[in-house]
């Protein structure tokens, strides 16, 4: 292996998410271009109530947005504008959309971490428990249980805790309180229906991987060499079975991003009435607010990017088997 | 005998023979759609289409191989889950086709009949009384008549949920089977290609994952607008970067094994190749992932009309979801009705993925 290899890698992988995030931004303009009707249509939804002439409207929102420039020179305003750091006015919240996101993402980003947490918790104790004990009736439980909680819609299962908890038995309340302050125990009660609302499909999934990578290091060589050598069950599969059965999770955990976390968060947020990104994107689409509705689909993209390059070169680091050329 | 002389007629030229009545079928399609102006719509088209397709790629080889059809049923009965699977879903199938037939107008509106519930179950509801002008509390048990009950405006829940169940199976067939194709495609071309096709097409992909799938999805709609057929289509565009991926993987792996070599080696083209060695061999990988995929389309789509940029003319799960979240505190059955549906939709399919992906795997252990 020649020395700096690692280095190298990081800036290959660097330059690739780079293009990929090129890719990204490009992509989402061709759909704005493409679509029946132009951004300056959906201004002039929202202004057109209070104007007596369309047409002069039109022609100033066209000029104020660049909107009757080419469209090359459009694609490259777009580009400058959203390196810059300036996303555009939100129109329907009268802020400028970088505000707008200051405000609300750590609604987001409080509930996805403790899903996570929970979800990945207790999916891969309980699949690495369902594994050590693989065919007994704990075994089938926890498989079952796993297949249920995969199957169950997230947000119809958010809706019949709400019923439950919240309708019948009045523990919780039907909406979520924005005043509570944001590290107190009233907001982690307020947390727990949402939480398991969008952890539970995710924690099922992970017990099934927990359970059968667990299986897969169960029987290979190097634990029958621990256990010869006279360990302890309890050292074998809590050192040496944990420690090789957790790095495919830890990439499925960060995989599932982009597939499952933001579109459970996005609809678990609407549930609850978490006034995080999601529900300000759910927000601005019927507001036609579309500078919003484009930055939260590219926040969202950006951060599947940036867990994928990180996981990526975690990865390497932490397992020396990886080649990186 | 009966078998010979069936493959004698349709073997050699089946694949001419499906693309003749394709084209006759499209060419129908265009004409109902441009010159007579709608008789069928579009759904009866995709319906024949898709019926030919399982004919002719489904029954027809199982019918022809049946000792293979036979040896996969085995594999596949020993899961029993995956039979309890198949079973709801053939149910499913039927209430598709033949519950519009027997149940009432799904969007039949009946204010005075507003919120009964099932049969077997009554609910406290507040009457306005003409007489004295006041509300009065009345205990409303279930009828017959609306086995299932009714919603906010009255409509009957069977109706729905029957409807529901067409709109579902038909967003997570379709659906499915655009972005299967493409995903085959794409990964098909990119391994048998290489170079800088395969590159540009994986970058591709590598950019399309990158978008969470339900925020794009959310995207499309927002800007092209939410009808059924649109969805569908927006589901199908974004889905297919899972599917590629793995054909391409497999593709790459049969490229180098023995009996495609052969195959080179005796002069075949590459289109044969192609055809004859690379699809069928990695179609068992796409049935599994296209079952396993079908839950995640209809959820999907049920997602999106329960946060109300569905097709709101078409009564689906998702849509009766939507409005039974408003009245959860007074007909707590409008929610949970579409919600058990929809569950174990995706229960079954799940079930029978599993069971599939077993049976198609010899190195599995039932």
């Amino acid at each position: 292996m020649k020395r700096g290899g690692l280095q190298n890698y990081i800036i290959r992988r660097l330059i690739y998410a780079f293009l990929i995030a090129f890719g990204v931004v490009t992509i989402t303009f061709i759909l704005l271009r493409i679509g029946p009707s132009s951004p300056a249509d959906k201004y002039l939804a929202n202004i057109s109530a209070r104007t007596q002439n369309p047409a002069r409207v039109i022609e100033a929102v066209e000029a104020r947005y660049g909107l009757d420039k080419p469209v090359i020179q459009q694609y490259f305003d777009y580009l400058v504008n959203l390196a810059r750091g300036d996303w555009g006015w939100s129109f329907s919240t009268s802020l400028p959309v970088i505000e707008l996101i200051r405000r609300h993402w750590i609604y987001s980003f409080q509930l996805i971490l403790l899903s996570m947490l929970f979800a990945s918790s207790l999916g891969i104790l309980i699949g690495i428990y369902s594994a050590v004990k693989q065919y007994t009736r704990t075994d089938y439980i926890a498989t079952f249980f796993s297949f249920i909680g995969i199957s169950i819609p997230n947000f119809w299962l958010g809706i019949m805790l709400i019923l439950v908890f919240s309708v019948q038995l009045g523990w919780f309340k039907t909406y979520y309180d924005t005043g509570l302050p944001m590290f107190s125990l009233a907001n982690l009660k307020a947390l727990i229906l949402p939480v398991i609302t969008l952890g539970t499909g995710m924690m099922a999934g992970y017990t099934r991987y927990a359970r059968s990578s667990t299986l897969d290091n169960l029987r290979k060589d190097f634990v029958k060499t621990a256990r010869a050598k006279g360990l302890p069950e309890r050292v074998v599969i809590g050192k040496h079975v944990f420690r090789n059965a957790i790095l495919p999770i830890i990439t499925i955990i960060m995989f599932d991003l982009a597939g499952v976390v933001f579109g459970g968060a996005y609809l678990t947020e609407i549930i609850f009435g978490i006034p995080g990104l999601g529900r300000v994107s759910f927000n601005a689409i019927f507001a036609n607010d579309y500078p919003v509705v484009i930055t939260i689909t590219l926040i969202g993209a950006m951060v599947v990017l940036l867990t994928n390059l990180t996981t990526d070169i975690v990865y390497t680091w932490l397992d020396p088997r990886i080649r990186y050329d | 005998m009966a078998i010979r002389r069936i493959s004698d007629i349709f073997g050699g030229r089946r694949h001419l023979l499906f693309s003749g009545l394709l084209l006759v079928l499209l060419f129908v399609f265009l004409l109902d759609l441009l010159v007579i102006d709608h008789i069928f719509g579009p759904f009866v088209y995709f319906y024949l289409f898709f019926t030919l397709l399982i004919i002719f790629y489904g029954i027809y080889p199982l019918y022809v191989n049946r000792r293979l059809t036979r040896y996969y049923w085995e594999r596949t009965k020993r899961h029993r889950l995956a039979v309890i699977g198949l079973s709801f879903i053939i149910f499913l199938v039927a209430v598709a086709i033949l519950g519009p037939f027997l149940t009432q107008d799904p969007t039949e509106v009946d204010f005075p009949n507003k919120n009964l519930p099932p049969v077997g179950f009554s609910a406290e509801q507040a009457i306005y009384d003409r007489n004295t002008g006041n509300f009065i509390t009345t205990e409303t048990p279930g009828t017959w008549h609306h086995p299932l009950g009714t919603d906010d405006k009255g409509r009957d829940m069977l109706a729905m949920l029957v409807s529901g169940t067409r709109i579902s199976l038909q967003v997570g067939l379709m659906a499915t089977l655009i972005a299967i194709f493409i995903g085959l495609i794409m990964g098909v071309v990119s391994a048998y290609l290489g170079g800088w096709a395969d590159n540009a097409l994986m970058r591709f992909t590598d950019i399309m994952m990158t978008f969470p799938f339900f925020l794009l999805l959310v995207f499309i709609v927002f800007i092209f607008g939410p009808s059924l057929w649109f969805i569908i289509l927006a589901i199908g565009l974004t889905g297919w970067t899972g599917t590629a991926r793995l054909v391409r993987s497999e593709a790459l792996s049969l490229r180098t094994r023995d009996f495609i070599m052969a195959s080179k080696s005796l002069g075949a083209s590459d289109r044969r190749i192609v055809f004859r060695h690379l699809i069928p061999n990695v179609l068992s990988s796409v049935i599994v992932i296209a079952t396993l995929s079908i839950p995640g389309v209809i959820l999907a789509e049920a997602a999106l009309s329960f946060i109300g940029l569905g097709d709101p003319t078409v009564t689906s799960w998702g849509l009766v979801l939507h409005a039974g979240q408003r009245s959860l505190d007074t007909a707590w059955w409008i929610a949970v009705e579409p919600g058990i549906m929809l569950f174990l939709t995706v229960l079954a399919f799940n079930f029978l993925g599993d069971g599939i992906r077993d049976a198609f795997d010899p190195r599995s252990q039932v």
